[in-house]
């Protein structure tokens, strides 16, 4: 088994409002190997950003880490001082967001935001830094870098704004890389064009890559293990093709129904998920997709279930339909096929 | 649902948009938004309209509302050309087309409550008052999926998705014929998407409309529309049947757009065969010459700088404009 780069164990972050205490993430749990990229799919208020946002310590006022643990190369990072994480953000682990247009200063130039990085974390000069920057901007193909290198953030597109942030996270030779919803804001061509880029290098350099996405498409396209969040928890956990071909839980096969089949021929009707999703101020005691389930039990609402493994132990899913004792219900086994949307 | 009447009808429908630059010497820069741009929707049809962003796809949208004055063309609806009409005489069209917008966050005023919202259009048509005003908003709100307790709700109580359905409750207030979509589903999340399509293709089959479906999101294009068109810098490059767009598309743009869709399937992603697209698109202030995908195609020719394609039938209402074609 490969090593493990990053391993969070029962993360849990709240944001501390007038209202009263937002659970946003009540519990998570997974690792990430060595050179893997593993996707972390949710909707939007399921928890994905804030798990990523916590490992990185970057949570703003009100959120906070209230318990948990984050083993990155054997230091728990949430122990860790301010001043201690910023030897590790951007150097050991970097992140790009979603919208490059915000995330660049656009009072700098490209070529001196890829070089601050640089500078800070690696101690090169001016100079030297200045020739890293550009070898960063040819690896993201960046047409005419030597040109480009001067320009501000505004004279470039939605597509090379990206590329210039991939090169800034990757420029210090990081081991992780977080990225939010790095194509959400961009069109699919060039989201096809920024894929691409971001596989390769995750061959070439062997950095780990945690996406974070509401895009099933694109986790397939990228990633070898997903991770399936839902009102704050971990639904379901395993590899790609588990998820998609076999998927444990209620929620997971709800979502690959209500994508529309874009190879058949004939027009289906979508089969939503009914409802809303949980609201985390008051999250509920059972499960939290309890209210949209079809399948829901009694016991669904009153108890929290817990995480049952597949046989080869790498698949796992928080449903007590997977309980040894659970009634058994045809329609639910039906769906354990996955849902092939492609044929 | 087969009708072969045209409902709406876009002859060279063009937008330009002027620029001002400069401060003491005055340049004007022209935006061609939507150039030259025609295509018909039969009644009772879906035609998608798909294309990447600064395409020109919402414009023509807006155009065809006349949120915009077009700069030439003509608009036919239902045989008569809305392009020129002053507003008292647009008032009656402006009743039988509706729209719904992208973000339903701003598209709603924060300061109405929904009955409000959902009553206005009535208002201005003078189609309810009283008793029966607010029974047809609590029928509306019914046919949208929500309760008679929501009317004297403010937006900010609702999510995303209610939103939208308020959106929609507010285009059928006036029994319009035509609905422009634009982007209706793309600030959704993926589960509350396919309850809006649902709920869209229901109202459909019930009250027969048409609509005019803006979108990038493809697959759910192809789900959602009878028919397809494919904008690119302003230009309509390709239209068909949308099963036969996406099984056999003839533009090289089209066919590039369609394997970049990522597909959820993990053993057909590895197999799959992306065309990337190098590049950017270019601006619309200064388009390429002739063949204005011709900058990012692979199978650029000499005449594809020098003359403009024109849309071509090739047969089964599939239409489209690449120079390929001739040969």
């Amino acid at each position: 088994m490969a090593e493990k780069l990053l391993e969070v164990k029962d993360l849990r972050t709240s944001f501390f409002t007038h209202l009263g205490e937002v659970k946003a993430i009540r519990g998570v749990s997974f690792d990430v190997e060595k050179g893997e990229a593993i996707g972390i799919v949710g909707e939007s208020g399921s928890g994905k950003s804030v798990t990523s946002l916590s490992i990185m310590k970057l949570l703003l006022y009100p959120g906070k880490i209230v318990g948990g643990e984050v083993w990155f190369k054997g230091e728990n990072l949430a122990n860790k001082s301010n001043k201690e994480m910023m030897n590790v953000r951007g150097n050991e682990i970097a992140m790009i967001f979603q919208d490059p247009m915000t995330s660049l200063n656009p009072v700098y130039t490209i070529g001196n935001q890829i070089s601050e990085a640089i500078i800070k974390h690696q101690k090169l000069s001016k100079k030297d830094a200045h020739e890293k920057a550009l070898e960063m901007l040819r690896l993201v193909n960046i047409p005419d870098p030597e040109k480009r290198i001067n320009n501000f953030p505004h004279e470039f597109s939605g597509g090379m704004r990206q590329r210039a942030m991939i090169a800034i996270a990757l420029s210090c030779e990081p081991d992780l890389l977080i990225a939010d919803e790095p194509t959400t804001a961009l069109d699919v061509t060039i989201q096809a064009q920024i894929l691409k880029l971001m596989k390769d290098l995750n061959k070439k350099l062997d950095t780990s890559t945690m996406l974070i996405t509401h895009d099933l498409g694109v986790v397939a396209d990228v990633c070898s293990r997903v991770v399936v969040m839902y009102g704050g928890l971990i639904m379901e956990k395993g590899s790609s093709r588990d998820i998609y071909y076999s998927p444990m839980h209620p929620y997971t096969m709800g979502l690959l129904k209500s994508i529309p089949k874009i190879a058949s021929d004939e027009k289906q009707r979508l089969i939503p998920i009914t409802g809303t999703p949980p609201d985390l101020l008051n999250p509920p005691t059972g499960c939290p997709f309890y209210a949209r389930c079809d399948f829901a039990m009694k016991v669904c609402n009153q108890e929290q279930p817990p995480y049952f493994k597949s046989e080869n132990g790498k698949h796992e899913a928080m449903c007590w339909l997977l309980h040894p004792d659970a009634p058994k219900n045809e329609v639910y086994d039906s769906l354990k096929g996955g849902v092939r949307i492609g044929k | 649902m087969e009708n072969n009447e045209k409902l709406i009808e876009i002859k060279n429908l063009k937008k330009f948009f002027t620029k001002n630059k400069g401060f003491i010497k005055k340049n004007v820069e022209v935006v061609k938004a939507v150039d030259d741009v025609s295509f018909y929707i039969k009644r009772g049809e879906t035609l998608g309209l798909v294309g990447e962003s600064g395409c020109g796809k919402s414009t023509t949208g807006r155009t065809i509302i006349r949120l915009y004055e077009p700069t030439a063309g003509e608009i036919l609806y239902d045989g008569k050309d809305i392009a020129k009409l002053g507003n008292h005489d647009l008032m009656k069209y402006r009743r039988k087309m509706q729209m719904i917008f992208q973000d339903p966050y701003a598209s709603l005023n924060s300061r109405m409550t929904v009955s409000d919202i959902i009553g206005e259009p009535m208002d201005i048509h003078h189609l309810a008052s009283g008793k029966e005003r607010e029974d047809r908003i609590y029928e509306l709100l019914e046919t949208v999926g929500l309760g008679k307790d929501h009317a004297s709700r403010y937006p900010h109580e609702f999510s995303g998705g209610q939103r939208q359905r308020i959106g929609i409750a507010r285009a059928l207030a006036v029994d319009p014929e035509f609905i422009i979509c634009d982007e209706p589903i793309s600030a959704l999340d993926v589960s509350i998407q396919a309850q809006v399509v649902n709920m869209l293709d229901d109202l459909q089959q019930e009250r027969g409309l048409t609509y005019l479906f803006i979108a990038h999101d493809l697959s759910m294009v192809k789900h959602i529309s009878s028919r397809v068109g494919v904008m690119y810098l302003g230009s309509l490059v390709e239209v068909a049947k949308s099963g036969e767009l996406y099984k056999n598309p003839v533009h090289p743009y089209t066919q590039a757009l369609l394997s970049s869709i990522p597909i959820p399937d993990p053993d057909l992603t590895e197999s799959a065969k992306r065309i990337v697209l190098e590049g950017d698109v270019p601006s619309p202030v200064n388009p390429p010459s002739g063949c204005k995908f011709r900058t990012r195609c692979r199978y650029a020719m000499d005449i594809c700088s020098e003359v403009d394609p024109v849309l071509k039938d090739i047969g089964g209402e599939h239409f489209a404009a690449c120079h390929l074609l001739d040969k």
